[in-house]
């Protein structure tokens, strides 16, 4: 394991951003820290940076012990969500920093530069100030200066946050991409669970300072621990005792399946491809918020439903569902 | 931005034009004028006085050890106040705005009180050891440290907190140990904002009356700086003399306000 971390806890007064928290980090692979903001996910990738120090609990990089070691001898590199360039210093020069510091030879630091440079598509921006690049050029740079002094560990927090929509996308592709070029243990920062889903072989998900799953985002995804995981991954409706996602609800519009819920539709959406059905259940089967359904707008056509149409629910055959927290 | 008409636009710039016009520009050129009345020659004259010469590079010894002095704890305390949380900081950080609210001559007292080799709270230890902090060059700096201390803090602090510390921590992760940041990062971030903060300590320190003159005892030849012969110059009915010192001292503030407003706008422009 590339990254141990044990019984980390970390106090803000009385707000615990880290509750005991432990948690094993495999070498080689992309993992992601996944959890809604505030709950503690950018704390603990500090704290494994050296950054930010715990309150009680360990921290081991590569079997060393790490907990009481300052940032510069960690040997990881970080990534910030607003890049944190050196504004007055070149693309080249930021690129070089780190090996500059360890005194590395002239000549060396040029070579390894111009291949990270070239990483990160950016060598032709090698003289240009970092003022003059876009956002997306700005983390590609940051990232190229990061991996430069070889890091044990690479470590984003929210690398993609600051960027617009279409950028996100093509970084994390890139990312993804450049992993299974250098296979540098990463582990990154996000909120964003389709970009974890998509980027991560290994996510954590973590809520309020604590870790509520560890596990492959299809794991995840199939097998959540909880009602939370569940419902941070994806969208979640309740049909009668369960909770399940809406494309796992089967809409039927005659009466006659064991166990089918009937109900009115109350409101049809139409998104691209899908179709976002909200049915409101037969005042006899009690629950007070309509389910969602989302079909795929085929077969709503073939179903012909429409607004006020009578339907019949009933979970999907192999549908994930945990059953529902009792209403309050 | 709020739009106003016209006549209103061109009262509100004569009004502000008119009162930096007769508080500030007429004033300053009338001692351009008075020293020049005589021509040139009279007034280089008044350098060829071993007392003058001695009272301005006194002056100038004093400003920039003074400068010096602020620079690193002036540079030092900023970082101290942005950077770290300690008890006690919001006192320390109204004590360096102090020296703005407190007459300079209050503050002269106040050090006499304290250094003065007979009574004083710690003077006399001082005095038995031979060291004379008052009527010497030492009270004197420590006078003009004073009152200018705020003036580098106060431009550097907010250039710090904007800054932020990503990149100083982006610097720590990459292997920079403490001082390697401040020299590579911190410092040429804040450069500006330190070159203008000792510009405007240094136009100050060389305009330090009222402090000076109560530590300094101004003895001619010895602790008699360029503001104090110019009130002794005008005192004693030497008046060309008065305004040709004058002259000289505007002349320098002059100059380094100057040079702050070349150096500013290349900087933001960039």
């Amino acid at each position: 394991m590339s990254i141990e971390v044990s019984n980390l806890t970390k106090k803000y007064g009385d707000f615990y951003a880290l509750d005991d928290v432990n948690v094993s980090l495999p070498t080689g692979q992309l993992t992601a820290l996944l959890g809604p903001s505030g709950g503690g996910k950018s704390t603990l990738l500090r704290i494994i940076a050296g950054l930010d120090t715990a309150d009680h609990g360990n921290v081991s990089i590569e079997g060393v012990d790490a907990t009481k070691l300052p940032p510069q001898k960690r040997n990881v590199g970080f990534v910030f969500q607003h890049y944190a360039v050196f504004k007055h210093m070149t693309v080249a020069k930021n690129v070089a920093f780190g090996l500059e510091i360890r005194k590395t030879p002239k000549a060396e630091v040029k070579r390894r530069v111009g291949e990270l440079l070239e990483l990160v598509h950016l060598s032709q921006f090698a003289d240009r100030m970092p003022s003059q690049l876009s956002g997306g050029q700005r983390q590609r740079m940051a990232l190229a200066r990061a991996l430069a002094v070889e890091p044990t560990v690479l470590l984003l927090d929210e690398p993609f946050g600051a960027l617009d929509a279409k950028v996100r996308k093509e970084l994390r592709d890139w990312l993804r991409r450049l992993h299974d070029e250098v296979h540098v243990t990463t582990v990154f920062v996000t909120h964003d669970q389709e970009e974890a889903m998509e980027v991560a072989d290994e996510i954590v998900v973590i809520n309020q300072g604590r870790v509520e799953q560890v596990g492959s985002p299809d794991q995840l995804y199939d097998e959540p621990a909880n009602d939370f995981v569940m419902g941070f991954l994806g969208e979640v409706t309740r049909l009668g005792p369960v909770r399940l996602r809406p494309h796992d609800v089967e809409v039927a519009v005659t009466p006659g399946h064991a166990g089918a819920f009937p109900g009115t539709v109350t409101r049809a959406l139409r998104v691209g491809f899908e179709v976002r059905l909200q049915v409101e259940l037969d005042p006899e089967f009690g629950s007070s918020d309509p389910v969602s359904v989302v079909l795929s707008r085929s077969h709503a056509r073939s179903l012909d439903i429409e607004l006020g149409s009578k339907v019949w629910l009933t979970a999907a055959i192999g549908a994930v569902t945990v059953p529902a927290m009792v209403a309050v | 931005m709020l739009e106003v008409s016209t006549p209103v636009k061109w009262l509100l710039r004569l009004l502000a034009v008119g009162y930096v016009f007769f508080l500030v520009a007429w004033p300053v050129t009338t001692i351009v004028r008075t020293a020049f009345a005589d021509g040139v020659g009279s007034m280089l004259e008044v350098f060829t006085d071993p007392a003058t010469v001695h009272a301005l590079s006194l002056t100038l010894q004093i400003a920039i050890q003074a400068v010096v002095i602020n620079l690193v704890f002036g540079v030092t305390i900023s970082l101290l106040l942005v950077r770290y949380e300690f008890p006690g900081k919001r006192v320390l950080s109204a004590l360096i705005d102090l020296p703005m609210a407190v007459s300079p001559v209050v503050v002269g007292l106040a050090l006499l009180l304290v250094y003065k080799p007979n009574g004083g709270w710690f003077g006399e230890t001082l005095a038995e050891n031979g060291i004379q902090i008052i009527f010497s060059g030492t009270g004197m700096i420590m006078a003009t440290c004073f009152v200018a201390l705020p003036l580098i803090v106060r431009e550097v602090v907010p250039v710090l907190h904007e800054i932020g510390d990503d990149q100083e921590q982006a610097a720590r992760s990459l292997g920079a140990n403490f001082r390697q940041t401040f020299w590579r990062i911190t410092l040429p971030s804040i450069k500006w904002a330190v070159v203008y903060g000792v510009v405007l300590s240094l136009a100050r320190s060389l305009g330090e009356f009222g402090a000076v003159k109560v530590v300094s005892g101004n003895v001619i030849n010895q602790t008699q700086t360029a503001t104090l012969l110019v009130e002794s110059k005008y005192e004693s009915f030497d008046q060309p003399g008065a305004y040709s010192v004058a002259f000289v001292l505007a002349f320098l503030s002059v100059i380094c306000i100057v040079v702050v407003s070349l150096l500013r706008p290349k900087e933001i422009h960039k």
